[in-house]
């Protein structure tokens, strides 16, 4: 084994982390199978490019929602206020346009890093449960989202200047794709290329270790919530396009358990310690081709979604839980 | 003395805590360059103290330090110890098991390897393969720390230790020698996984010092070059195994101190249960877990207690942890009264066929929050509850209250009454909740686990006085402990076990011949 | 000084008690001032038990959750889907639809305990997923619309007034009894509290925590199932507006009323007192015209603080 780390420093590990990303990601044998499936067994549908675009699309909302919050699942607790941050960041750029003008869809990462750090410093120092509090969070914002809508006397809050956004400058390269494009950048970037991935990984897998070798645990806790609300503000506008300039003014369960099907899908365990978002997107794209093929097949009723999304997260969570055997869990 | 190779002397150190607790007194310790130097005593004697004074945890009342015959002050956190070239690699807890190799080596000391925020990963894996090299360490860089056996993963955690002393010293590493603390470094490994760690750590001593803190006497011996013992917070000897030659008994000896036999225990009859021929209430048969402890067989009669004795680390708490169900047999069985019990059970399924435990580690097994009445019963529904209409189950409160107070009465429990909240008693008093609800439950056979650690004498012998009614009233016990004065006290038969294996049965008056107690 | 800190420990400890019976006398008297007419007649009465008694028993549910340490998403959707199966079926084969919609809860019950239990997954994800399904399922045999039932005597389960209050309201006085007998009177109570007060300590002594797990699920979803039958009978219909949302309001009702999250703190007994908290205000604030979703923010903060406020710090090394 001496002997093959004397060759390039460098090419060595990155080839047997390429191995190890294929064999320890079940997802990505998931989406060649998901593909295989539906291409099969109903090709013109699934392969059509009005329906690729739509997958496209799907992806980019679905790992706009996820990518964020996977730096706090790393720690072991949970971030589920995006769907907070998505819907009223979207309101208070429809509040603010008058006064902002275009600028405003800047106010979506900056809402979110407020959220972030306000979620990041009452958990971290009211040593509140996380999952609580952020869902606490995300009803908040989400019944004041529709309270500003029910109060402005509109149906939906719509900004149609951003309708330049909605062109994509590539052709079959829908434009919510190239938006959620710098999100994912700079998500793997903090992940690989900083030591904030490491250090979020180490306190997720022993937060007493992580303490013992010099980390400030709280800091890094809170930057955490920090990166995931304002990678979700960045996302956010993403899906702000893709739904026409509009953000969603009634909250819907069903949104939210997407956010987090992605991640456990994507094999980022609930315990923390291991993934990165990364793994995320393949979870959002395995997320996506489900449901995509399978409203395409013959005899599905798309009104049965709600039953097909919680089997899904059923399904997945057990799946994940292997990691966590042993643990005590409340 | 060869001066020239002193490195660090720490000279009458003392420590007290909450200015009671006598930790350290007047301990004069000194470390050579490139020897590995032990420091051995009894859980509480003091070691981890000093240990942390030395890399800053805590600040010494009294005392001096030397650092190559040069006063220096003592360090005020671990950084400032880092920089003096002194650390500390910790028991357990240490290691990060999902980050890479090369992660780990470098978690905390990506400061110098960062531009605008980018760490450099080239030459992070650049260095800790050079590292690696030149330790000795043989392992895949890109692997997870979990994935790697515990021996290595304690190699890398030195490696990182190393490491942090040379990032924190910076160019001039080569004058200076790290000091490595190593706190109980073989306490998770297997019989073979300890030696690989001792080849490594005897390949690293020509370029560093380790102080070895420990109290695994074989390991001890067989590996420093001094040893210094702490009992009860004094150093009462060093030895320099370079010119003098001492028996582990002897070390041992000088660990536990010989206080007189306890006078109050003198009239206690020994070996009664087998000289009446008892019938037999736990067969261990062939009990067997891989890398902890092999082929455990021994009988315990009724009313007797049987003694798992031998040095920490010889698997005595792993086999009673498998008794009680909170650790799985790989196989062999395990006989209550004659029948089978299943070696995949959990602590709810042996109680039900008899077998209870008590450790004295308080809050484990306490509900610190409970009033004493309720931790009380919590063992004890049977005596507690009512069946008005056959089906139900009530709690009794006033049975409740009667119960505890019973216990609260006969074990001389210093409360203001069965409702006082536990957390808020003595520490003795907790542990006499806890044996007291064993005592009121009777279970058949009761495991013991360090019964009376931490607490003072006077509570010390009002538990070995319920623990020795509880053998009249015809529970067995299973004890396993430290302190070889417990074991006099309590046990019929004492089982040597060393390196996972039975050695040999003493009963109590042998048991007592050969510790000279 | 130890004194001291023991004083202050107790005190914190009352906070729990303390913060609820002011919160409710406060309350009272702020309604009071800015409508004359509360609690004024009989009939103000009676809507007050209506708006309550489902709800309360909802929250004796989730208590018995809450005080093991987990958490139960699921239950304003097993509540729904409940009420839908009792509405659904109810045309065709009458009351024997109430055995089946408890039968359906119980099992959400059982698959929530054996998540947690056997697969250790987190409960509040465990159950977030069965939510979804219970929903779903809901939806699947509704066909998504509400069910009206006219039948007087599906009415009568709830409405029949004895001695000046509907039915509902002694049902759910009873049930509230039996949850208060179970905790403090049971070995089985005993090991709830002793679970989420100390998990090791509780398998130590000897306590099957994997079926305690199982059977709080299920007492927990078989309450929602009971409350989701005599809501449905209340406002004669299975309907499709309760929700997951309502959790905010019921989780609210159980931590006012001094239920520590963290487990093991707290008790049935506590939950009328926040339930009568969280709806004496939702009415006190719909009365003065705000709107439904102003309202759930508030029952959101007020959560979350009194979360803050109970939660047991001293046992908690690692918050995740």
């Amino acid at each position: 084994m001496s002997n093959n780390l004397r060759k390039e420093a460098v090419i060595i590990p990155i080839l047997t982390s390429a191995w190890r990303l294929i064999k320890g990601n079940p997802a990505i044998w998931a989406i060649f199978g998901l593909v295989i499936i539906f291409s099969s067994v109903v090709p013109e549908r699934f392969l059509s490019t009005g329906n690729l675009v739509a997958i496209l699309k799907n992806f980019a909302v679905t790992s706009m929602l996820a990518v964020g919050p996977t730096f706090v699942i790393l720690l072991g607790s949970i971030d589920v206020s995006y769907m907070g941050i998505w819907m009223f960041g979207g309101a208070l750029v429809w509040l603010l346009y008058p006064y902002l003008g275009l600028a405003s869809i800047f106010i979506y990462p900056i809402f979110g890093l407020l959220i972030g750090l306000f979620n990041g410093v009452v958990h971290v120092k009211a040593r509140i449960p996380s999952f609580i509090l952020t869902l606490a969070m995300t009803a908040v914002l989400a019944f004041l989202t529709t309270y500003v809508r029910n109060v402005s006397g509109v149906l939906t809050l719509t900004v149609p200047a951003y309708n330049f956004l909605r062109e994509s400058p590539i052709p079959y390269v829908p434009s919510p794709f190239l938006l959620a494009l710098p999100t994912i950048a700079i998500a793997i970037f903090l992940m690989f290329f900083t030591k904030l991935g490491t250090y979020l990984c180490a306190i997720g897998s022993n937060e007493e270790g992580a303490k013992l070798a010099g980390i400030n645990v709280e800091k890094y806790k809170i930057l955490a919530f920090m990166f995931s609300g304002f990678l979700v503000g960045l996302g956010s506008i993403a899906i702000f396009v893709h739904l026409g300039n509009q953000t969603r003014v009634d909250f819907d369960p069903s949104e939210l358990v997407r956010g987090l099907a992605a991640i456990v899908l994507g094999g980022t365990p609930l315990a923390g310690g291991m993934g990165g978002p990364h793994r995320t997107l393949l979870g959002a794209l395995v997320y996506v081709l489900i449901f995509n093929g399978l409203f395409l097949l013959p005899g599905v009723d798309p009104n049965h979604l709600k039953l097909y999304i919680g089997a899904l997260l059923l399904g997945a969570v057990v799946i994940a839980s292997r990691a966590l055997k042993g643990a005590l869990i409340a | 003395m060869a001066i020239q190779n002193l490195l660090l002397e720490a000279k009458n150190i003392s420590k007290t805590f909450d200015n009671v607790v006598r930790a350290l007194d007047a301990v004069t310790i000194e470390v050579r360059k490139n020897e590995i130097l032990s420091i051995v005593g009894e859980n509480g004697a003091g070691k981890s103290t000093l240990m942390k004074i030395l890399v800053g945890v805590y600040q010494p009342d009294s005392g001096e330090l030397y650092y190559g015959g040069r006063r220096i002050p003592f360090p005020k956190n671990p950084i400032e110890a880092l920089r003096r070239g002194i650390t500390i690699v910790y028991q357990e807890r240490g290691v990060i098991p999902h980050l890479k190799v090369y992660q780990f080596l470098f978690l905390g000391l990506e400061e110098k390897f960062t531009r605008l925020g980018r760490l450099q990963l080239e030459k992070i894996i650049g260095i800790t393969k050079s590292v690696f090299d030149e330790l000795g360490v043989r392992c895949d860089l890109g692997s997870y720390m979990y994935e790697l056996p515990l021996s290595i993963q304690k190699m890398v955690e030195i490696a990182r230790a190393i490491l942090s002393i040379r990032l924190a010293i910076g160019g001039e590493s080569s004058d200076i020698t790290p000091i490595i603390i190593l706190d109980e470094p073989t306490a998770p490994l297997s019989i073979e996984e300890r030696d690989e760690l001792f080849q490594y750590i005897l390949s690293l001593k020509k370029n560093n010092s380790f102080i070895f803190v420990s109290h695994i006497i074989p390991e001890v011996m067989r590996s420093s070059d001094r040893i210094y013992v702490l009992r009860d917070g004094k150093l009462v000897a060093h030895h320099d195994l370079s010119i003098e030659k001492i028996s582990e008994d002897q070390l041992f000896r000088e660990i536990v101190g010989r206080v007189s036999y306890y006078e109050l225990y003198a009239g206690h009859e020994y070996g009664i249960a087998e000289a009446k021929g008892k019938p037999i209430i736990l067969s261990v048969r062939n009990l067997t877990k891989k890398g902890y402890y092999q082929d455990i067989t021994f009988d315990v009669r009724e009313g007797e207690c049987i003694g798992l004795f031998g040095p920490a680390g010889c698997g005595k708490s792993e086999v009673a942890k498998t008794l009680y169900g909170e650790l799985l047999a790989d196989g062999g069985k395990i006989i209550v009264d004659n029948r089978e019990v299943s070696i995949k059970g959990e602590p709810h399924s042996r109680l039900s066929r008899g077998i209870g435990y008590f450790s004295g580690e308080t809050g484990k097994e306490l509900f610190l929050y409970w009033p004493i009445k309720k931790n009380v019963s919590i063992v004890n529904f049977e005596k507690v509850v009512r069946r008005p209409l056959k089906i139900v189950s009530v709690i009794s409160f006033k049975a409740e209250k009667i119960l505890a107070e019973k216990i609260v009465k006969k074990l001389r429990i210093k409360a203001p009454s069965v409702e006082a909240e536990c957390y808020s008693l003595s520490g003795g008093s907790k542990q006499k909740v806890s044996v007291g609800k064993w005592l009121e439950r009777s279970p058949k056979i009761l495991i013991l686990e360090d019964p009376t650690i931490g607490i003072d004498v006077g509570a010390r012998e009002d538990i070995y006085e319920v623990l020795l009614e509880m053998k009249k009233n015809g529970i067995s016990l299973v004890l396993v402990s430290d302190d070889p004065k417990e074991y006099a006290i309590l046990c019929d038969k004492v089982v040597l076990m060393r390196d996972g294996k039975l050695q040999k049965v003493y009963t109590n008056e042998d048991f007592r011949k050969v510790m000279e107690l | 000084m130890k004194e001291a800190v023991l004083s202050r420990e107790r005190f914190q400890r009352n906070l729990n008690t303390i913060i609820p019976i002011t919160g409710l006398i406060l309350l009272m008297i702020g309604l009071r001032m800015a409508n004359p007419y509360f609690l004024a007649s009989w009939d103000s009465v009676i809507t007050l038990v209506y708006g309550m008694s489902f709800f309360l028993i909802a929250a004796c549910g989730l208590t018995f959750v809450i005080l093991m340490g987990s958490f139960d998403f699921s239950v304003p959707s097993v509540l729904k889907l409940s009420a839908m199966i009792f509405a659904v079926l109810y045309p065709s084969i009458g009351f024997l639809s109430i055995p089946v919609a408890l039968a359906v809860s119980l099992v959400f019950g059982s698959v929530n305990g054996l998540l947690l239990a056997r697969f250790n997954i987190p409960s509040f994800m465990a159950t977030l997923a069965t939510s979804m399904v219970a929903e779903g399922a809901a939806q699947v045999i509704s066909g998504g619309y509400t069910r009206m039932i006219t039948d007087p005597a599906f009415r009568s389960l709830s409405t029949t007034m004895i001695a000046g209050l509907p039915s509902i309201f002694y049902w759910a006085i009873a049930i509230w009894l039996i949850s208060i007998f179970l905790t403090f009177a049971t070995p089985f109570g005993r090991a709830i509290y002793a679970v989420g007060g100390n998990l090791v300590g509780a398998r130590l002594a000897g306590i099957n925590v994997k079926m305690v797990r199982i059977l709080v699920f299920m007492l927990c979803s078989l309450f929602a199932g009971i409350s989701g039958i005599l809501y449905a009978s209340q406002i004669q219909a299975g309907h499709m507006q309760v929700g997951v949302l309502d959790m905010i309001p019921l989780f609210a009702s159980v931590v006012v009323g001094g239920t520590a999250l963290t487990g093991g703190v707290g008790g049935v007994h506590r939950t009328l007192l926040g339930v009568l908290i969280i709806r004496w205000l939702d009415s006190g604030l719909s009365m003065i015209a705000i709107d439904l979703n102003v309202r759930m923010i508030v029952f959101g903060a007020i959560a979350i603080v009194m979360a803050i406020l109970t939660i047991d710090r001293r046992r908690i090394k690692i918050m995740k």
